[in-house]
């Protein structure tokens, strides 16, 4: 933890996360607004000491909207990069463990769900189930396992030839035994790692879906369909767009520090671009 | 040879595969395929014509050959909004996708390379801590984010740039400067992580023996650098390449819109939003070709560069 | 016998996570003309070292280079790098250990060869380029050159690498060839086949060879000098045949034990104690921690190389 903070990104990146997590936390506390409240004589205010960073096109007030913005993506972020996980190492740990042929064809549902790019296979699926939040969690899990399910495969794989799991073999452990208490700490570095480097990739699906209508269902509002709403009055104002788009920079900045930071010290040669 | 061969057949699968994922959607879909897909407002006679497209009253495994074979021939159905042949629609609008995402790809190599060479020469120096602050940040930041920052400085508070569209068909120079500001949006973050990349690379490379050998017979500075180091420095970038083609077709699909240019972007989400399943599915497809087409150059250009993966039969 | 390379006390540090370590710890070596002069050490004995620091190939922890090594009446050590890099290729050529990683793996042999002739004759037709490169090729015995310029390096066995390291010395047409242990790679059927080639090379290059291993009967059998490495410094040098059969340092002496002596017992001989931490800068004798023969004297007295017959010297008061 230590060497993370040891470069000024690495602590620019933490400051960041830190900050989106609160917001996202004690969002119903903090924001100073219920985030739907309209007040349309208000729209389009200036930063002030009432509205800190304006109002949209419906008086509503963007620092609350933000805030709980921050909830919503932290929210689709780590429940499908926790889903992600979960069946992803699941299906690496099962892929190292088969026989050859089922290997395979796990690897090559792997390819084939990564042959979409994520966006595209996110769109694919809304249309065609219907814009939900759950299918939202879900399609983005589903686009992030085949990643998960490589890197525990590939730890799985490695630490096969590791001695002391042989050692245990002979002394007669239980498969698993093995697994719980000898494999998965020994591969639940990278898979963080991994973790924490998705997020930025899940906020930006999350934010990318939104923006065009087809995240998130109102009443949730996530930074996309602010992002949306301002660019669509952006004749009126730019304030809102402007806010809105800095915010979702600044958290895809300082969550890719953040996870930078963590990969460099839980393994600096893993840094090779 | 044989390297070539087996990138085709793997490429050929994975697309049979996506195909089949695609299929397997309106089959998957839950309760009255039409009513469930077009939603309540349709009327009958939309209705009726989507089913007759869709082959939705026919059994399964009809609907799977149909599928296959339409679009193997290239008939990826009708639109069944305005009659058109979705390939002819997708056809329409193709191309200027394609070039927006053919142009950010070759600006990005085209000033990462060099950018990442340079650091590499200097490592430690004031331009390298420079390039690999700034590259972070590009990357990190989705390129429809970018997109509208762009927008607004340029376009809007400034007014340098031209805004919207794709411009007239005839006049390129303004085609060309409608170009500038997706462009630059799509490419800047590949421009800073490609510069890295090669920078890393160049670094190891550098290190080699093989490249102590040719300083140790007296070759020219400029020779080591750019003729034999940089080829070995180009395969990590060329293999992260490949995988950012994905993100970078997404990226090109937001940016279409936020810049109201022509292109799948705004054929995709019209279609979701009439419900335009075919041209959906039509669009879906061939995004995935492109994207499983640009990785096999991108294999080919591995086999190209790397001797040792051209095994001999 | 007039001296094409002259080495006086060439001192090289280089700084470590532990400190600062002397790897060459005041060199004094001549080359003959025409000669084949072997440096035999055990590995930390610095005489990769003295080969990279002769062509100025160092690394960038390097702190402290001092010395001269004359050759042609010029210090090659006070060169500007740029003067230095005129030299490389043309004056002196290197060839490396492993030869697997010594050649670039994405580029054909005839890519290697043409790009080092092209330094030393610009301005060569291509034709011309092929034709010597495959010349080259054929003097260092290998089949159908033609071929092997169309070849990649990982296409060739060990043994061919190193003859296609050893042609592209040849191209540049060295007055001093620095050879760093080239067989220690290859097999012993091999090895033999490149030590024939060295052989032949005295005649092709008219200069001198420095021939670097740890192996003493092969540079035994080779070589027309030899300068034993311990430590970062020479304790003996002198005629191959003379300091083989009768060495005048414990250490040489020790050695050659270790060369003579193997499976004849059933025990492997080997020198008690270990080799030198770089780091540590001991007042006398560099080889006192473990000689046979030490004394008080010994510990106190740094032994500097000292003449103990015509052409022979060695680093040890007894010796004299």
């Amino acid at each position: 933890m230590r060497r993370m903070l040891a470069t000024p990104a690495g602590v620019l990146g933490a400051l960041i996360v830190g900050a989106v997590l609160l917001a996202a936390q004690f969002a119903p506390w903090i924001a100073p607004y219920d985030p739907d409240a309209l007040a349309v004589l208000d729209r389009f205010a200036g930063l002030s000491r009432a509205h800190l960073l304006g109002t949209d096109q419906l008086g509503r007030d963007l620092y609350s909207r933000l805030l709980h913005g921050a909830t919503v993506a932290m929210g689709v972020s780590l429940t499908s990069i926790a889903i992600a996980a979960l069946s992803g190492t699941a299906l690496g740990i099962l892929a190292a463990s088969v026989p050859a042929a089922w290997e395979r064809l796990i690897l090559v549902a792997f390819d084939i769900i990564a042959s979409f790019p994520s966006i595209v296979l996110a769109l694919a699926v809304v249309a065609v189930f219907g814009p939900s939040n759950a299918h939202l969690v879900g399609i983005v899990a589903v686009t992030l396992v085949p990643q998960f399910g490589r890197v525990a495969r590939a730890q799985v794989l490695t630490l096969r030839a590791a001695p002391f799991l042989e050692a245990e073999r002979i002394l007669g452990a239980s498969p698993l035994r093995i697994m719980w208490s000898h494999v998965l700490p020994n591969i639940a570095g990278p898979l963080i790692v991994l973790a924490s480097m998705e997020v930025p990739v899940v906020i930006t699906i999350e934010a990318g879906l939104s923006f065009i209508g087809l995240g998130v269902r109102p009443p949730l509002a996530s930074w996309g369909t602010l992002i949306y709403d301002g660019y669509s009055y952006l004749s009126d104002s730019t304030l809102p767009v402007l806010v809105a788009s800095l915010a979702l920079a600044a958290a895809t900045l300082g969550f890719t520090l953040f996870g930078e930071a963590l990969r460099d010290a839980v393994d600096p040669r893993a840094g090779r671009g | 040879m044989r390297y070539l061969l087996s990138r085709l057949l793997t490429t050929a699968l994975i697309v049979a595969g996506a195909m089949l994922l695609l299929f397997a959607l309106t089959v998957l879909v839950p309760g009255d395929p039409a009513a469930a897909l077009l939603g309540p407002q349709a009327s009958p006679e939309y209705a009726a014509r989507f089913v007759a497209e869709m082959g939705l009253d026919q059994p399964v495994h009809i609907r799977l050959w149909r599928f296959f074979t339409h679009v193997l021939t290239g008939d990826l159905g009708t639109d069944v909004v305005s009659g058109r042949k979705v390939s002819a629609a997708i056809g329409a609008v193709l191309p200027y996708t394609v070039v927006l995402t053919a142009t950010s790809i070759g600006l990005a190599v085209l000033l990462g390379v060099p950018l990442g060479c340079l650091a590499a020469t200097r490592p430690g120096s004031l331009t390298d801590n420079v390039l690999a602050g700034v590259s972070v940040a590009l990357i990190a930041i989705p390129s429809f984010v970018i997109a509208i920052l762009l927008l607004l400085v340029f376009s809007v508070w400034l007014d340098w740039l031209p805004v919207l569209g794709t411009g007239r068909g005839d006049d390129l120079a303004d085609q060309a400067r409608r170009l500038i500001l997706p462009t630059i949006a799509l490419s800047v973050g590949w421009v800073g992580y490609i510069a890295r990349l090669v920078r890393t690379a160049m670094l190891e490379v550098l290190a080699e023996p093989y490249i102590r050998t040719a300083r140790a017979y007296g070759l020219p500075r400029g020779t080591i650098v750019l003729k034999y180091a940089l080829k070995n420095a180009c395969i990590p970038p060329l293999a992260v390449l490949g995988l950012g083609i994905g993100r970078l077709l997404g990226g090109a699909v937001l940016v279409e819109l936020v810049f109201s240019r022509p292109g799948l972007g705004r054929l995709v989400l019209d279609a979701i939003n009439v419900r335009n399943y075919p041209v959906l599915q039509g669009a879906v497809l061939v995004v995935v070709l492109l994207f499983a087409g640009a990785n096999l150059a991108v294999d080919l250009l591995y086999g190209a560069i790397d001797p040792r993966l051209r095994r001999r039969a | 016998m007039t001296a094409l390379l002259r080495i006086t006390g060439l001192h090289l540090d280089a700084r470590t996570p532990r400190g600062t370590a002397h790897i060459l710890r005041g060199i004094d070596l001549d080359v003959g003309q025409g000669r084949i002069v072997g440096v035999v050490g055990e590995s930390g004995s610095g005489k990769s070292t003295l080969a990279l620091a002769l062509l100025r190939l160092l690394p960038g922890n390097v702190t402290r280079l001092d010395g001269q090594a004359v050759m042609d009446g010029t210090d090659l050590l006070a060169l500007p790098d740029a003067a230095m890099g005129a030299w490389r290729g043309s004056r002196i050529a290197m060839i490396f250990q492993d030869p697997a990683t010594a050649l670039n793996p994405l580029f054909t042999i005839g890519t290697h060869l043409r790009d080092v002739l092209r330094r030393r004759q610009p301005g060569l037709s291509r034709a011309a380029l092929r034709t010597q490169a495959e010349a080259a090729l054929r003097r260092v015995e290998i089949a159908d050159p033609a071929a092997r310029l169309r070849a990649y390096p990982h296409e060739l066995s060990g043994g061919m690498r190193q003859r296609v390291m050893i042609a592209m010395a040849l191209l540049a047409q060295p007055t001093l060839l620095l050879a760093d242990e080239p067989t220690t790679a290859l097999d012993a059927t091999v090895e033999a086949g490149i030590i024939g080639l060295f052989r032949g090379l005295r005649a092709d290059l008219g200069g001198a060879i420095l021939f670097i291993s740890h192996d003493l009967a092969l540079v035994a059998d080779l070589c027309d000098d030899i300068a034993v490495l311990y430590g970062g410094l020479v304790v003996e040098t002198g005629p191959a045949p003379a300091v083989t059969t009768d060495p005048a340092h414990p250490y040489t002496a020790a050695l050659l034990a270790c060369a003579i002596e193997d499976g004849g017992s059933g025990r492997l001989p080997s020198i008690p104690g270990d080799v030198p931490d770089p780091v540590t800068e001991p007042p006398g004798c560099i080889f006192a921690p473990r000689c046979p023969l030490v004394e008080a004297r010994c510990r106190a007295e740094p032994q500097p190389l000292r003449p103990v017959s015509p052409g022979r010297a060695a680093a040890c008061w007894k010796a004299a």
